[in-house]
């Protein structure tokens, strides 16, 4: 379904070659503090901003030589991915290391220069529990839904999904469904956008989609909208960009997009960039950053805006990658809708 | 890489500025790397436990330090055999006796609780490539721990560690409820010198989902076999009347309490007429909540939580399990006219028709269930209310529409 933006207003455009420039400024900046304060989320900060690059239509912007040294020089011998040279092996980093290896089509050099895909499978494999069939992040145990889609999503890329316990996980799954029809961090924790997102996307990966009470989901995630056009991620609470993927990816993954006003996002999203110097904020008139860039181009590409190359809201990267790793992308389904409440 | 809330600006900082800035990185920086290092070499004790008091106050939303201090409470703030305190107030049992690896936490019950990363991934030191396959525990400090039930003094003290901790996460969540001066001084004055930190000022607006998780975490150790052995149910659902009691609007709040609802009911053992009489008790606190908050979101999803504990049956697993079909149906008639009688003061919330809607449909479900016939609601006239006053959700409301219409 096209979406017409003749609603919006004519100074609100998306400023291409302004984010292109800005997402390449971004390893530039060693002289700022914020380089070295942030540099335990690097690797992750290389897929999104290789996510929005290829989003944008320029996927070429970053060199492919030195983003796949830099992607691999972050690799321990057990085969999983720390967020920069030196640092711990972990999930998050090991599930954006797969993903930009993906979308610049370099699981060869995985092979040959790295560690290879096997031992990538192990090193998240091993971090299953196979108790409650959760994830944790890392050696120290620490456990969230993240880290089970993130294992859902980097096996299925490599083909690995075998390796895990997925019957187990999607227990741990439903375990963490609430009253509202969403999902928290565990067993028992409140309902969280980012939470929502994750699990619906695991249980979309294992098929699973059968156990979602979409109607309750889709209600709790319709509310998300708040009068400014924006989503926030629980009741309450401010709204913010990132939830544009968030809440839209579910609610697209769910077949509910439709109820949420679009045109009134795209609006929220335009006016949180900046327009000279590139980059989206969280927010109109805060600070930009690499993060907000790429949820906030992802939710415009899911709002189907002009110019952007489509998303996947399973795994958040271009549909035509996972159309190449995976043989098919996410297609909208109508979902038969849940009896039993509204 | 993330920022949330910090306005855009041009670099405008006066060097003064900026030079403090700096200051500010490196304190913040360091004391970061302090807990980070010391976690990383196994040293779980007192020191690295304040040090996350105070990394925590700074910054309550880095979970990770949550984790550091779980750990520095499994492995030395709790359980010890006090004559075994190291002057520093490390506490390392080395009984000869000592068994390695008897799970700490196999017996509790909290799906929450992580269970601690030495009986997962036994750490073989820093130089290890991640995870080891060996159970061996290579840090020399952790082998002769000897994890035991405690004696009644070793309760008593673990008892009061777990309480401070209970206290310290009421003043993450709320600091004007807090009383930090008080927090903790049972077992600092076990454990030697500790100072408390005011956490008054750092935790405005700041997201209070870690200290809730840390908070069921403390609880599940209370409730454990080797301490209270016993639900805290009861305690928890107090805590939420008083946190709902300072702020209506507390979504977290609210969600714990309906968790809590259950197995509080369980061990308070009544019959059906005690469950009933407990639902018509929170029906009547949502709705005196409602009279005066009833475009407060957090309210109406208690309320929904509510109305689907009595109109989803079958599975006994709710509030009231034994209401008949018809005892329901006017549960659910009553709570329209509630609601109604809300629209009489309050007119145009949005929220307002979505509860009616949502108690009607559930009404008509309960009877289609059960073959009778019913009252006639004005469904339709509430849905063009809601399309009127909540034109964002438009796209919900047709489909609702149209699924009434079959």
């Amino acid at each position: 379904m096209a979406t017409s933006f003749e609603n919006l207003p004519e100074e609100l455009q998306l400023a291409t070659s302004a984010h292109v420039k800005y997402i390449q400024s971004l390893d530039t900046r060693k002289d700022e503090y914020d380089y070295w304060l942030t540099e335990h989320l690097r690797l992750n900060g290389l897929y999104w901003g290789l996510t929005a690059l290829h989003l944008l239509g320029h996927p070429e912007a970053l060199p492919r030589a030195e983003t796949i040294d830099f992607v691999l020089s972050c690799q321990h011998p057990n085969g999983g991915f720390g967020a920069a040279p030196g640092h711990d092996a972990h999930m998050l980093s090991t599930v954006s290391a797969v993903q930009i290896l993906a979308m610049i089509n370099a699981f060869d050099e995985l092979e040959t220069r790295g560690t290879g895909k096997a031992k990538v499978g192990k090193f998240i494999a091993d971090l299953q529990n196979r108790q409650t069939g959760t994830f944790a992040g890392d050696e120290w145990g620490e456990e969230d839904t993240r880290f089970l889609y993130g294992a859902f999503n980097a096996l299925s890329l490599l083909g690995l999904l075998h390796l895990v316990d997925v019957d187990k996980a999607v227990d741990h799954i439903v375990a963490c469904a609430n009253f509202d029809g969403g999902y928290g961090v565990s067993p028992g924790a409140e309902s969280h956008s980012g939470q929502i997102l994750t699990c619906v996307a695991a249980l979309t990966i294992a098929g699973r989609q059968d156990l979602i009470d979409t109607d309750r989901l889709g209600r709790w995630l319709s509310e998300r909208q708040v009068a400014s056009g924006g989503l926030n991620g629980r009741p309450e609470k401010k709204e913010d960009v990132c939830y544009s993927w968030w809440v839209l990816g579910s609610l697209e993954m769910i077949g509910k997009a439709h109820w949420i006003d679009r045109d009134k996002l795209v609006a929220f999203i335009l006016r949180s960039q900046d327009p000279e110097n590139g980059g989206i904020s969280d927010r109109p008139g805060d600070m930009v950053d690499v993060w907000h860039t790429c949820f906030g181009l992802a939710g415009l590409s899911l709002l189907e805006y002009p110019g952007l190359q489509p998303v996947d809201p399973v795994y958040c990267m271009p549909k035509t990658t996972v159309q190449r790793v995976l043989g098919q992308s996410w297609k909208k389904t109508p979902l038969s809708s849940s009896a039993g409440s509204i | 890489m993330e920022s949330h809330g910090v306005a855009r600006s041009i670099r405008a900082r006066t060097e003064e500025q900026r030079l403090q800035d700096l200051e500010k990185i490196k304190a913040y920086r360091n004391l970061e790397n302090q807990i980070l290092s010391q976690s990383a070499s196994g040293t779980y004790n007192f020191a690295l436990f304040q040090l996350t008091t105070e990394l925590l106050h700074l910054n309550p939303e880095y979970y990770t330090i949550w984790n550091i201090r779980r750990r520095c409470l499994i492995s030395d703030l709790l359980f010890r055999q006090p004559c075994e305190l190291s002057p520093s107030g490390a506490s390392l049992s080395t009984s000869p006796n000592a068994t390695k690896e008897r799970p700490l936490d196999a017996s509790l019950p909290s799906p929450s609780d992580p269970i601690p990363l030495y009986h997962r991934f036994p750490i073989a030191g820093k130089n290890s490539a991640g995870l080891v396959a060996s159970t061996a525990l290579a840090d020399p400090q952790r082998s002769d721990i000897q994890y035991q039930a405690p004696n009644s003094e070793g309760r008593e003290s673990d008892g009061k560690v777990l309480r401070s901790e209970l206290a310290f996460t009421l003043s993450a969540m709320d600091p004007g409820i807090g009383h930090p001066s008080t927090a903790g001084s049972d077992c600092t004055g076990d454990m030697g010198n500790g100072t408390q930190p005011s956490v008054q000022d750092a935790y405005q607006g700041r997201t209070q989902l870690p200290a809730w998780g840390y908070r069921r975490f403390i609880v599940a150790k209370l409730e454990s076999p080797e301490l209270q052995g016993k639900s805290m149910a009861e305690d928890e659902y107090a805590y939420t009347t008083k946190i709902i009691g300072f702020n209506l609007s507390n979504f977290s709040a609210w969600h714990y309490r309906s968790q809590l609802i259950v197995r509080l009911l369980d061990r308070r053992g009544g019959g059906d007429r005690m469950r009933a009489a407990f639902l018509d008790e929170e029906l009547s606190v949502v709705r005196r909540a409602l009279n005066v908050g009833p475009d407060d979101q957090s309210l109406w999803y208690y309320h929904q939580f509510l109305v689907s504990q009595i109109s989803e049956y079958g599975d006994g697993h709710t509030i009231a399990p034994a209401l008949t079909v018809d005892e329901r149906a006017a549960y659910l008639r009553h709570e329209i006219e509630e609601i109604n009688d809300l629209l009489e003061d309050y007119g145009d919330i949005k929220w307002i028709y979505e509860g009616l809607l949502e108690c009607t449909l559930a009404l008509k479900q309960l009877e289609q269930r059960a073959e009778r016939g019913g009252g006639i609601f004005d469904v339709k006239t509430w849905l063009v209310k809601l399309q009127a006053l909540d034109p964002m959700r438009s796209g919900r409301w047709s489909d609702l529409e149209r699924r009434v219409r079959d």
